[in-house]
């Protein structure tokens, strides 16, 4: 997801904190958290079925975004497979990427898209993307990407006042901000194409979506969880779309646009 | 699955015996299975994304299959949202399904290609898919399925000799004996087209695949479980597909095919 204010400061006050160094261990192992029975099952898809595959760009970002203090915002390597497999099966062309950081999931739907494919991809903080730049360069698939550094919600209501941009989205993949998920949903529902595809990060946050009132929660976590609790039941009941909410990750809502 | 021997005689012993109630009545709770960190999260999910989704027949299905001796074997009502949204998305119209049992997984299919799609359908039993065929014919759908009641592997194998068979399917539902599906995928291949796509279920087998070697377990689930590890094991090297293997349900491992 994209940089918060809250999200940010919460995570630099827990790496310079003493009091909880295993979480704060935890959280810096990228790919180590999951909604999975256990942490063993999740290392089991990964080294069995994820790693083996991995493309070495992907492998290369993942260990450069590892070091980084804000890591637990990275797509995870069992998503970011998930995500270019889809992308192949949708044989998607043109898309958007709204929360980028690194650029782990979007070095995935780069390689995944044709040559002439093209990602439209804006986050608020264009000095992490810089971080994995080098290595999308590298690749050989910076050319399909068009980065736009600054808040989306500008971007996209400007898109949606020209009548020719609507239905012009293979696909879409919403990794940002949860208190603007909504919003974002009411402008991509016109921006991508009828039985085109919308996938929202994060819904089921850390499971903390059925933490008890009472549950020790991160200040983060607890400030967004009624965002994304609001986001899953609006997604549930909105008729212009199919939904699958799946596991993957920290949970994806795969919606198709019905009309 | 289809009902095997084994799982059949463990299931049955299971329901008579008074050793373990409390796991019986889970395992009879169909729905209540997952491999994620907590039962609530799964019921989060079922209860805000899917349930008030679920089309009438697909819920009437699952309910009477719920009173089944042996639903373990049912597909889940997550799963079966999910495989319908993914069949919508890679436009499916010619599929196959091997392993039937009721038909909850086949009914979402069935559901989800258009009025000139078709499934051919195998199973062992059609006792068991007698169950579910009469709300499949009251929803409108069952003139899309070609139900063949007997071994699978015969079946693939003619199709294989005909040349013009090969690549002739959008999309492969394996649901099935797992000591088989290595079989089933050396002629699968072939069968489905380039760019399609096959799903074996049940690749994370109860999450048993990290079982410790002391762990109790079923007699089946044990039985399987070496077939279920080498089946991941080779997909994760075929190059002939690309993969991705997520959490829903018991496991499913998405193979796109690439040439």
């Amino acid at each position: 997801m994209a940089s918060t204010d809250v999200a940010a400061a919460e995570v630099k006050a827990q790496t310079t904190q003493a009091e909880e160094p295993a979480k704060v261990v935890r959280h810096q192992e990228v790919g180590h958290k999951s909604l999975l029975q256990s942490d063993a099952l999740y290392q089991y898809i990964l080294e069995t079925s994820v790693y083996p595959r991995e493309p070495e760009p992907m492998k290369e970002l993942r260990e450069v975004t590892a070091k980084h203090p804000w890591n637990l915002m990275t797509t995870s390597a069992d998503e970011g497979q998930f995500l270019g497999l889809l992308l192949k099966l949708i044989n998607a062309k043109n898309t958007m990427e709204i929360g980028v950081y690194t650029g782990y999931s979007l070095l995935s739907t780069a390689l995944a898209l044709p040559d002439d494919g093209k990602i439209l991809a804006m986050d608020i903080n264009r000095e992490n993307y810089d971080i994995g730049l080098p290595i999308i360069e590298k690749a050989g698939v910076a050319h399909k990407i068009d980065f736009r550094e600054g808040p989306a919600l500008p971007v996209l209501d400007e898109m949606v006042k020209n009548e020719d941009m609507h239905g012009s989205f293979d696909f879409v993949f919403v990794d940002a901000d949860k208190d603007n998920y909504l919003n974002y949903h009411k402008r991509l529902i016109d921006l991508v194409k009828v039985g085109g595809l919308i996938a929202y990060d994060n819904t089921l946050w850390n499971g903390s979506v059925v933490a008890p009132p009472d549950a020790p929660l991160r200040k983060y976590v607890r400030y967004y969880r009624d965002f994304v609790m609001e986001l899953n039941k609006a997604l549930a009941v909105d008729p212009r779309i199919e939904i699958s909410q799946i596991p993957v990750g920290d949970g994806v809502t795969l919606c198709r646009r019905n009309y």
